[in-house]
């Protein structure tokens, strides 16, 4: 086991300064100067090149990549371009939310997604699996921000039991307040994806000859559902949980905009907005870093549901 | 016992008269239209939303009165009074005594406002440099006595110093002290003070008890950053938002005029639509296409397409409602005479002209109007979408013959001529601004009006500057598009809204909710 964590982290670290150097080029190939946008369409030329020059873009394009590794290296992100205010403070101040979004979205999915599958997958071609693979589909193709918008009409317009404006104002209630309808959103969407593989999953595990013979030795039908079949078919669920928490990190910009929520999908929309090369670039490394965790995280769960993984 | 009775009903009455206070709300919530806070400093910001909140927290010299765009409302702010030389090229303020600055940062001073005029001509402090280039000097008297020099004489010095971008007057120890960190805690003396940024969230203010002009009626202010549409107006109907940036259509306009309690405005200053036309690259260079181009553009049309609620059609090369402003007869709407001209030029089959595009949903869908438009004609417009920085960095590259640019500038009429057709502002050439269509042909009008005292005379050099330009055709101006506000209607501004230089509405100590 140790083995193999520390093969997973030198794999890891060889993808973070491949990373660095992808993040540094990216940033720049991008048309648009940070300083247009800073100071805006009525900046004469000299302004321009004047802030350009305080923010070093002037120097050469290898001095600039050299003092950015080092300075990575060395744990200095630097300040934003736009705001002045250090990056790494930016990105911790909205992390926790992108987070508790996240997981919560999660949570939902799988409550919600693994019955729902497996309660399919049981009624296959009955009322219920139609009913449940067309809710499903429906998730999967209804766009976040519209589906944002429906859950405000109705619960915060209409019913008024939920703020628009989802932000924590301190109490332990109205933080719960504050993710709930968020985290429905992105939750829904996240038990669709879940529902669809777990249906197809179990479809395959249920015909598998030990779930025969588990039923033949008079094993509960309860327990050979949940423990004998839902167990074996735990790999590639865990698999799209693994990947969708990575996309879900990403994909959370939509539901954070329409709810007016902090988080990193904004932060990088709006660092990108204003080609804000410091602030994109620890973004981006952020990302990687998020998506890396949650990988090694997938494959240490493979681990626990498959104990042959383990023994590799 | 006749005390007690007289106890009772003093107690009653002390109570009926708190309760409307009681009741009264006194935090204002705004939100604006960006996902985030820029820069928080007035000389360093270009960014509307940013511009419109620091109007609340700093003061100029001068003020166009709250409520009104135009120049000839300009009255006393720092300055209680003014004076200046025949040619009205050196001018001595005087400095309103016992303005405090915010924090511990003592009494404003003639020295702070040195500072503030140095520092907005700084062009590595300032994006705002090059409209201060006529200050020669600015230098403290006494202690309440500024004396601001003019390399020549300018339209409007005064303009200058209001409380738009470089007029903007800072705090000297609180700037010296706090560095590039005034941007993240700015310092003024206006009627909010700046409390805290939440990322993405948003910038709290609030009342600045000793301000001069006495302490605000709202005691703190929220200014939210919601880039959503939707949210905003969710928000403003369930009663989170008091105010909230709208959209520029005629739709959005009647949905919120329906709701309960909201107010809807249309304001000024309106940005002008206009087509700039590279005069000195081809096909363009043929005026006789350009004159096509200018014929096949229906600006009936364009405002139906946008809104009448939310715009109205251009009358000049420089937005309507300007110092100097001159209505003039813009070509009429004539495809017929549009294919003619363009026969004429040698393209009897039409002209594919090739534009950049910004993907700015507002400016999009207006260079969408118009391709519609000029298709009719046979000129077909080769429409290059990229996103909106990179859009301004290419047509400042002079990769686009034709720029589709929504803007207004300092309501004078000087501010849109010299910065878009005086040949010194032209795109290549080290004064670079947004002359786009190099245009050259009103440079002696443009200069000599600037420098002319007498502002009969300026304005006929401004007119004449204008029609030149026009028929020129260096651009084709269609329509102006006006700022739209939704707020509730529980709050009194404190003034009768026409419009707000700052795009943002002015609030001031005399804003204050009536229920």
């Amino acid at each position: 086991m140790l083995g193999y964590l520390v093969r997973r982290t030198v794999l890891a670290a060889v993808t973070g300064i491949a990373v660095l150097t992808l993040a540094f080029c990216i940033v720049r190939i991008l048309p648009g100067k940070p300083s247009h946008v800073i100071l805006g369409d009525f900046a004469s030329q000299a302004a321009i090149e004047a802030l350009d020059k305080r923010l070093g873009l002037d120097r050469p394009i290898w001095v600039q990549y050299a003092d950015f590794m080092r300075k990575s290296v060395m744990g200095d992100w630097g300040t934003s371009m736009v705001t002045d205010r250090p990056v790494v403070d930016e990105i911790l101040r909205v992390l926790p939310w992108t987070l508790e979004l996240t997981v919560a979205a999660l949570v939902i999915g799988i409550v919600l997604g693994v019955p729902l599958g497996v309660w399919a997958a049981l009624r296959r071609n009955g009322a219920a699996d139609y009913a449940i693979r067309v809710a499903s589909l429906l998730g999967l193709s209804f766009p976040a921000f519209v589906s944002a918008v429906l859950l405000l009409l109705l619960f915060s317009i209409q019913l008024s039991w939920f703020p628009v404006i989802s932000a924590r104002t301190g109490s332990l209630s109205a933080w719960a307040q504050s993710l709930a309808l968020p985290a429905i959103n992105l939750g829904l969407i996240n038990a669709a994806y879940i529902t669809r593989v777990t249906r197809s999953a179990m479809l395959e595990v249920l015909h598998e000859d030990y779930v025969r013979t588990a039923r033949a030795k008079g094993v509960p039908w309860s327990a050979v559902v949940w423990r004998h079949a839902l167990g074996n078919a735990m790999i590639p669920i865990v698999t799209v949980v693994g990947l969708f928490l990575g996309i879900l990190i990403g994909n959370s910009v939509l539901t954070e905009i329409v709810f007016n929520r902090p988080g990193l999908g904004k932060l990088i929309v709006g660092a990108l907005n204003q080609r804000d090369y410091t602030m994109l670039q620890a973004l981006m490394v952020t990302y990687t870093l998020l998506v890396v965790a949650v990988n090694v995280l997938t494959d240490l769960v493979y681990g626990v549901v498959d104990p042959r993984v383990k023994l590799q | 016992m006749k005390t007690i009775w007289r106890s009772a009903v003093l107690s009653l009455l002390t109570i009926l008269a708190a309760t409307p206070a009681l009741a009264q709300k006194r935090n204002l919530v705004v939100a604006a239209a960006t996902a985030d806070a820029g820069k928080l400093d007035p000389h360093l910001t270009s960014l509307g939303a940013d511009k419109g909140m620091l109007n609340w927290i700093f003061n100029a010299l001068v003020r166009i009165k709250p409520g009104q765009v135009n120049p000839e409302f300009i009255e006393p702010d720092l300055a209680e009074s003014w004076t200046a030389n025949a040619d009205k090229t050196e001018w001595t303020f005087k400095i309103r005594k016992g303005v405090a600055c915010h924090g511990n940062y003592g009494e404003f001073t003639a020295e702070d406002a040195a500072y503030s005029l140095k520092r907005a001509a700084d062009k590595a402090r300032s994006a705002f440099a090059g409209d201060l280039a006529s200050i020669a000097s600015a230098d403290v008297v006494d202690s309440h006595a500024l004396k601001v020099t003019l390399k020549n004489p300018i339209p409007s010095l005064l303009g200058l110093l209001a409380n738009y971008h470089g007029g903007m007057m800072v705090c000297k120890k609180a700037a010296e002290e706090l560095g590039e960190s005034f941007a993240r805690k700015p310092i003024g003396t206006g009627p909010f003070m700046f409390v805290e940024y939440q990322a993405q969230q948003f910038v709290k203010l609030a009342a600045n008890k000793s301000f001069f002009r006495g302490a605000p009626q709202i005691d703190e202010i929220t200014y939210r950053y919601m880039p959503s549409d939707a949210t905003r107006d969710l928000a403003l109907q369930s009663g989170e938002l008091d105010m909230v940036f709208g959209r520029q259509t005629d739709q959005w306009v009647a949905r919120m005029r329906s709701v309960k309690g909201v107010k809807v405005a249309s304001i000024e200053p309106a940005e002008l639509n206009m087509l700039h036309l590279n005069i000195k690259a081809k096909p363009l260079d043929d005026i006789r296409v350009r004159q096509a181009i200018a014929h096949a553009i229906d600006r009936k049309g364009m405002v139906q397409l946008l809104g009448d609620q939310v715009s109205r059609e251009a009358v000049s090369v420089i937005p309507n409602g300007n110092l100097g402003t001159t209505t003039l007869s813009l070509p009429a709407h004539d495809i017929a005479k549009a294919k003619q001209l363009l026969s004429e030029a040698g393209y009897p089959n039409g002209l594919t002209i090739k534009v950049i595009v910004s993907t700015h949903p507002t400016l999009s869908k207006i260079t969408e109007g118009l391709q519609a438009q000029l298709q009719k004609a046979g000129i077909t417009l080769d429409m290059q979408p990229v996103d909106h920085p990179t859009w301004h960095q290419q047509i400042r590259k002079d990769l686009s013959p034709i720029v589709m640019y929504q803007a207004f500038r300092f309501p004078v009429a000087d501010s849109y001529l010299s910065l878009f057709f005086h040949s010194a502002a032209a795109i290549g050439s080290p004064t670079a601004q947004t002359n786009f269509s190099h245009c050259d042909v009103a440079d002696k009008e443009i200069e000599a009006a600037r420098s002319e005292p007498d502002q009969a005379k300026q304005k006929a050099l401004w007119k004449t500057a204008q029609e030149k330009v026009a028929a020129a055709l260096c651009g084709v101006p269609f329509s102006e598009s006006l700022q739209v506000w939704a707020w509730s209607d529980a709050l009194d501004l404190g003034y009768d809204m026409a419009g707000s230089l700052n795009l943002v509405p002015d609030l001031t100590e005399k804003t204050r909710f009536v229920r």
